[in-house]
């Protein structure tokens, strides 16, 4: 057989064979490079840049080594998923956002990749301490998967100096009938252009997030509290079809100017748009990116859809949770500590990002109080923590990204509706508009129903 | 002696192994995987239950799916029907001697094919932007055009299509400039003693000549426009558009194995998508061999 097998083998094959094991050996004998501590991903540079000197901090300090790796959201969203899938190494602690989270509850319950935090919160009191609707999106079937980051509470930010010098008082507005009938002034078409010199406010129909931000300001929700859909709700149709008469027709009051995008950036510094709703997070963003907008922006509550309605809603979030992989829970919930429930982190949140903090007993803090430039001297933080209880709460669906779009492609149907048959009032949509999220409820319901492992009870077979 | 028998039985083997154990683990096993996924609802690789045909089922009563196959039909059909004549028309044109700098124009019509996909959906997004896209600003300078024409909103696969053909439209044209070195320069030259007309001449000389081509190029096509999944998920920011109009099969595939994690439903689209595709590619074959004999 030896001698069969050495035969077999010309002199390149041998040269091939030697390669092939001197580079086994040479891959096997390479130094582990793999730094020694707990791993955590975050996918927002300004939160890496704002841990760094705490994990540098604890670093110096505590044990064990916490090592900081800054990915983008889209590469974060799919190592988490393939790791939770498939049980490929993923690290310790993730930050995640709310659309990334909810991918980890789709299965079973012992399924989701996240440590179950439930118990560790509720016995060191952490439930009373951050405000309660923090921890809807983290939290599924009941267990709880995350530590709240923050809570958004939304405003409106409008262009102050057009607004002004136009002498429109905006104390006078409370709903957003108010606030179309006080600023559309400022709709004129001075420049004979044939329209509008600017709109009033920055919403569209592919604008998903926004679109849910304002349902869930008028009490409308695409889950509700036992996650059971609730598209087809006559909230949400009133939400839609309101929307339709802002973004088409005579009555047309809206422009879309997305975040993030040159085009959107360039309408509002062009004083293309008027106002646009504004998470807490959102403020830093343009600060950054619309550093020219300073001194012309103010903030207002959001005009309610009734009167004496709410006048926040919410819009983004993030967590911090701990892989169920990891080898040391116990060190990792204390690091999550450490950084969640700092004061220290709640003050560098909020100068640097604009974001409040969850937890209540910080709101009392003066730093919240600094007036701000970029905002004509108001004080953004304490215009936010006087909202934040009223912030509604949200679901943890895996399916409600899938419904965000569900109820925008309603929506774009409503408004095609709505200019093929020249109805251009909410009465006259409503009936269109119930039967299009009638459609969208039953797609979700049919993909929920297939989800055998989100029934109580399911285990699924491995 | 028994070194002969030995070698001769033996090498052929050796020099087959690295193709059969490749081919088993890396194609062979995942195909047969796959068909084992497509019965089960999935959570992952790790947690699945046995549904048997129920992926199948639900497939053919699900108005996404019907909806990506509608739009990638259209989009094989812009191919075929816009992008492939173009090529030929293009390649026709440059492979006339009288054509000055004809070699650099062909240069200039292949190069966006070395361009990358994603690159080719980053260029194109502000092109088709509102009130500041290109295309936008340039229609109104020039016809007074509305600069809120949503193109990514309202026209999604007539985007993709022109994307998709100033990408590929020179790499084709390649194709029919190789096939039309094959037309015999002699029959043509006969046919034009003979009085045949420039239409003539290329229905009756050119196109059989390049028929073979032809129907490889085709069937590229088609096969390229059903595994479309780059260009929009990247021009439409990771989503399918309103209403999913620039939903495509394999980007419903991929969004239900990768975004939802059931790979079992998404190995069924995979295999509808792959018989579909065998039918079309049998379907066309015969349609050549018809026009061959």
């Amino acid at each position: 057989m030896a001698t069969t097998v050495r035969a077999a083998l010309s002199p390149g094959g041998w040269v091939i064979v030697l390669l092939a094991g001197l580079s086994t050996l040479f891959v096997m004998a390479r130094a582990d490079t793999s730094r020694s501590g707990l791993d955590m991903w975050v996918f927002a540079r300004p939160h890496h840049e704002m841990y760094l000197p705490n994990v540098e901090s604890w670093n110096a300090n505590q044990d064990p080594d916490l090592n900081l790796y800054l990915l983008s959201l889209p590469a974060l969203e799919r190592r988490m998923s393939s790791g939770f899938l498939s049980d490929t190494p993923v690290a310790d602690l993730i930050e995640a956002d709310v659309r990334v989270a909810s991918r980890a509850f789709t299965g079973p319950l012992k399924d989701v990749g996240f440590l179950d935090l439930t118990d560790r919160i509720r016995e060191s009191g952490i439930d009373e301490e951050i405000n309660p609707p923090s921890f809807t999106p983290w939290t599924s079937r009941g267990r709880i998967f995350g530590l709240p980051h923050d809570v958004h509470p939304v405003m409106l930010a409008y262009r102050a100096d057009l607004v002004e010098a136009a002498g429109i008082d905006v104390t006078t507005i409370e709903t957003w009938d108010d606030f179309i009938r006080a600023m559309s002034p400022l709709m004129a078409d001075e420049d004979g252009d044939g329209r509008p010199d600017r709109y009033l406010l920055n919403v569209w129909e592919t604008q998903i997030d926004t679109i849910e931000a304002f349902i869930l300001q008028a009490g409308g929700s695409y889950f509700d509290e036992q996650e059971r859909v609730a598209i087809n709700s006559e909230i949400n149709a009133k939400v839609i079809a309101t929307i339709t008469t802002w973004i088409t027709g005579p009555g047309r009051i809206a422009v879309d100017a997305q975040e993030f995008t040159a085009s959107g950036n360039r309408l509002k510094l062009e004083g293309f748009v008027v106002a646009s709703i504004m998470p807490d997070w959102l403020g830093g963003v343009w600060k950054h990116d619309m550093s020219d907008l300073s001194g012309k922006i103010k903030l207002m509550p959001l005009p309610a859809w009734e009167p004496d309605g709410r006048r926040t809603t919410v819009w983004g979030g993030t967590m911090l949770g701990i892989a169920r992989s990891t080898q040391d829970p116990e060190a990792a919930w204390e690091i999550a500590k450490h950084l969640y429930l700092s004061e220290d982190l709640a003050l560098q949140l909020y100068e640097s990002n604009g974001i409040i903090s969850p937890i209540r007993r910080l709101w009392s803090r003066d730093f919240y109080d600094v007036p701000d430039d970029f905002f004509q001297g108001q004080a953004p933080g304490r215009m936010y923590i006087e909202l934040a209880p009223s912030v509604p709460r949200r679901t943890s669906s895996p399916f409600n990204q899938i419904a965000k779009e569900r109820v925008r492609d309603a929506l774009t149907r409503l408004r095609e509706y709505a200019e093929q048959e020249q109805l251009f009032t909410v009465e006259a949509l409503l009936p269109e508009a119930r039967s299009q999220l009638e459609a969208a409820h039953a797609d979700i319901q049919l993909r929920v129903d297939r989800n055998m492992f989100l029934k109580a009870g399911a285990k699924g077979q491995r | 002696m028994n070194t002969i028998v030995g070698r001769s039985r033996w090498t052929p083997l050796l020099f087959l192994a690295p193709f059969i154990v490749t081919f088993l683990l890396f194609t062979a096993y995942p195909l047969v995987q796959s068909v084992n996924l497509s019965m089960h609802q999935t959570y992952g690789p790790k947690t699945s239950t046995f549904v048997g045909s129920g992926n199948f089922t639900q497939l053919f009563s699900d108005p996404l799916f019907w909806k990506a196959l509608g739009n990638t039909f259209l989009f094989a059909l812009g191919s075929v029907f816009l992008q492939l004549p173009l090529s030929l028309g293009l390649a026709l044109l440059l492979d006339r001697p009288s054509v000055r700098g004809r070699l650099l124009f062909r240069l200039i019509y292949f190069s966006p094919s070395l361009a990358g996909i994603v690159f080719v959906a980053l260029l194109f997004g502000p092109i088709f932007e509102k009130n500041t896209g290109l295309l936008n600003v340039w229609l109104n300078s020039w016809i007074g055009f509305d600069l809120e024409f949503p193109w990514m909103e309202r026209h999604v696969m007539t985007g993709l299509i022109v994307a998709g053909m100033w990408m590929y439209v020179g790499f084709n044209m390649v194709y029919f400039l190789a096939a039309l070195q094959n037309v015999d320069r002699s029959i043509e030259e006969a046919a034009l003693v003979d009085g045949a007309g420039p239409w003539q001449r290329f229905r009756h000389v050119t196109v059989p000549a390049i028929r073979p081509v032809a129907g490889f190029v085709v069937l590229l096509s088609i096969i390229g426009s059903f595994q479309l999944f780059e260009l929009p998920f990247v021009l439409l920011n990771n989503t399918a558009g309103p209403d999913n109009r620039g939903l495509t099969v394999v980007m419903y595939l991929y969004q239900t194995g990768f975004e939802v994690g059931d790979l079992g439903y998404a190995s069924a689209i995979g295999w509808s998508l792959a018989i579909l595709l065998m039918i079309l590619a049998v379907g066309l074959r015969l349609v050549l061999r018809r026009y061959e004999d």
